[in-house]
């Protein structure tokens, strides 16, 4: 019996101590895209201030939504506007939120690297995900059934693929969908028919991306809006942070040169030249 | 039925038995063994100087003038090559040689991979992520790096019928003739000169940091968040746990209300764990409030859900099972009913308890699903004692996952994620070798 009347002192003891102590704290959630980039950033503010803790969560950009109209974190990671509704939500629950775009992205076409085709256009694109192309045939490839892969519809990926390239029209029925960017290479990579979209930061040697209507993403084709699907990728607070914040300074950290050259860095396109 | 139809079936009930352990066994083989051979590369391998020089920066360890020295000693070597190649640069600009508009492509491929291998060079200006900042810090992946510098991956799509094949075209092909020809075979004769290769036994991986996003140190964050999330589970689950199960085994009243109750914990104990993680969602975070977010508490409290049943199923056949003379016995030298229970029961039922509890400490150290949305961040720093009531922490569960399907260099951390594997096996398998070694015990001693 001492035993578990231990146990459960320690606990109560433990549940009121909770009042007293409140470190300094940041919590991030959202766009697994902004990832990369909120976990480095993460990472090095920590190295420079040891008594914060930062931490991330990818969850997707409808989730990071979420998570800030209903007060459950600090900054929504989102690789996408807020839509309109998400605005309604959290001004009814006296949220205010404030955009902060860290960095740019392209969207990348990618397929196997064992697969001849090297370049699509948009209209291409959105006849596969329709349904309308459905062997590589062709698009000047091999006579093989394309397999298609997409985000899921929590993300922000998903969505502006869909408003860019699908223009609001419905992606077929059989294409397979997958929870976070790596995934979507992870698939690409163990598929030789595969076709994917991921963010620019994601693209590596095991994958291909494409030209899309004779661009291919890089920093400059992104950054000067030659390659059609590009996008901001934000970070949104509750209202514009308090000046002096751990809050303040992690928010606008990408505007320091050690914050772009991170940009860079992991392989998205920092907004300044710096 | 006769006798020897009896004994042949007798044999083959013996003999299928005897099959199915050992197909058991293989099967524990094949699923385990790769984990534990690949899984203790992450503790014992050959590390590089790189690794060396990574661990002196990042971790304060090792001799600072002895890497130093090794540092001195594997650029003297390298220097050879990149001051081949910089000559060579020159050559092609100043268009010494035939073709030289081909050159400052090749050059760029064969520096990239260099750089892969061995890091940038000291003159160079040091890169802002410690993952751009060292070479290869293994020697396992220094020779996958090293074939890339020889080979490179190209992609044959002559035959237009079918997807294109993979071909390694040496590199030194394409510098025939040229200067560069001749640091090819001597970085062959000399990998070993320009990488220093010693066994190291990384035992740190354990208690380490992780380095910008688990490209180097180790698992600590990620252990010691297990262990917070499993004690809690355990603070909330053992009492509550205990106390149902001597309600329902001594005085519940068997009726449809207990009947109920009985199916309810049934039930439970048979609800998918993603259900749990969802319901700790809506009801401890956004509900309850017993965090802002995510946190340790929450998590604890979701995964208390997810072991009660086992808990009480074990407390309870454990004290139904103690014998009923021992009960009588104590009542009728007239000592209470409470204390029958705790000085009597309790005891002689503890074996059977401990098991249930050790056994469910494995399951809560080994779900994911419950602690996605209560508990599990990706990134974030060791917490003390007290965060634990509000900040959500790293777990080995989850951080596995996120490591293999969302990190962002997947293929160049596959010894984090093989360790961390591991090391989740490994705490599972010792908590349930601790519950059969603390049974056989107990039951021991209750024997005298």
């Amino acid at each position: 019996m001492r035993f578990f009347l231990t146990c459960v002192l320690t606990a109560l003891t433990l549940m009121s101590m909770s009042v007293v102590m409140a470190a300094d704290k940041i919590v991030l959630d959202g766009s697994t895209t902004v990832g990369p980039i909120a976990k480095a950033f993460a990472e090095a503010y920590m190295k420079e201030n040891p008594d914060v803790n930062i931490s991330v969560s990818e969850s997707g950009s409808g989730n990071g939504a979420k998570s800030l109209i209903n007060g459950a974190c600090h900054i929504a990671d989102m690789s996408r506007f807020m839509k309109d509704k998400e605005f309604a939500a959290a001004v009814e629950k006296g949220i205010m939120p404030v955009a902060h775009c860290v960095a740019l992205d392209g969207i990348a076409m990618i397929v196997h690297p064992s697969n001849p085709v090297k370049a699509i256009t948009m209209a291409q694109i959105k006849d596969i995900y329709t349904g309308k192309i459905t062997n590589w045939k062709d698009l000047g490839g091999p006579d093989v059934k394309i397999v298609m892969i997409s985000r899921d519809t929590n993300s922000g990926t998903y969505e502006t693929f869909e408003g860019l390239v699908m223009k609001k029209e419905k992606i077929v029925e059989g294409c397979e969908y997958v929870g976070s960017n790596g995934a979507v290479r992870g698939r690409v990579q163990s598929t030789p028919a595969g076709i994917g979209y991921v963010g620019i930061g994601f693209l590596d040697k095991s994958v291909k991306a494409l030209t899309v209507g004779g661009v291919y993403p890089t920093k400059k084709s992104i950054s000067s809006g030659k390659y059609p699907i590009a996008r901001p990728l934000f970070m949104f607070t509750n209202g514009y942070p308090k000046m002096g914040t751990h809050l303040f300074t992690f928010v606008n950290y990408y505007l320091s040169p050690k914050g772009q050259e991170i940009v860079e860095a992991i392989g998205f396109v920092p907004i300044t030249e710096y | 039925m006769k006798a020897h139809t009896r004994k042949i079936l007798d044999k083959s009930f013996t003999g299928m038995g005897f099959m199915s352990v050992i197909l058991l066994t293989l099967s524990l083989v094949i699923v385990l063994g790769p984990i534990f051979v690949r899984g203790i590369q992450a503790f014992l391998f050959f590390d590089t100087v790189e690794y060396r020089r990574m661990q002196l920066d990042l971790f304060d360890r090792g001799d600072p003038e002895e890497v130093k020295a090794e540092l001195d000693e594997v650029w003297a070597e390298r220097r050879f090559i990149y001051d081949t190649i910089a000559a060579f640069e020159e050559q092609v600009e100043n268009e010494e040689i035939e073709n030289s508009w081909e050159y400052p492509e090749k050059i760029d491929s064969l520096n990239d991979s260099l750089k892969a291998l061995f890091g940038p060079r000291p003159d160079e200006p040091e890169p802002v992520l410690p993952r751009d900042r060292y070479g290869e810090t293994r020697w396992d992946r220094a020779q996958q790096t090293f074939k890339l510098v020889m080979y490179k991956e190209q992609w044959d799509y002559s035959d237009p019928s079918a997807m294109g094949s993979k071909v390694l075209v040496p590199r030194i092909d394409s510098f025939r003739g040229t200067t560069v020809e001749q640091i090819f075979p001597y970085m062959e004769e000399n990998l070993e000169k320009l990488m220093l290769p010693e066994f190291t036994f990384y035992w740190q991986f354990l208690t380490d940091k992780s380095h910008d996003i688990h490209f180097f140190g180790g698992i600590g964050a990620e252990v010691l968040g297990t262990f917070y999330l499993v004690i809690g589970t355990m603070l909330f689950a053992i009492p509550i746990g205990v106390i149902a199960a001597i309600y329902l085994a001594e005085f519940a009243k068997e009726g449809k209300i207990v009947s109920l109750l009985r199916t309810a914990i049934s039930t439970l104990a048979g609800v998918p764990s993603i259900v749990f993680g969802l319901f700790g969602l809506a009801f401890f975070i956004n509900t309850m409030e017993v965090s802002q977010s995510k946190s340790v508490l929450a998590g604890s409290l979701t995964l208390t859900l997810l072991v009660l049943p086992t808990i009480i199923r074990a407390a309870e056949e454990a004290i139904l099972a103690v014998p009923k003379a021992y009960k009588e016995a104590s009542l009728s030298l007239g000592a209470s009913k409470l204390y029958t229970i705790l000085k009597v029961i309790l005891p002689a039922a503890m074996p059977g308890i401990l098991t249930g509890i050790v056994i469910s400490m494995g399951r809560a150290a080994g779900e994911t699903a419950p602690i996605i949305f209560t508990a599990a961040v990706s990134v974030g720093q060791p917490l003390g004692l007290f965060e634990t009531l509000n900040q959500p922490t790293m777990a080995l569960p989850w951080n596995i996952y996120n490591l293999v399907t969302e990190h962002e260099a997947v293929d160049q951390i596959r010894h984090v994620q093989f360790g961390m594997v591991f090391t989740l096996v490994l705490l599972v398998v010792v908590l349930n070798f601790a519950a059969i070694v603390l049974r056989a015990r107990i039951s021991k001693k209750l024997r005298g």
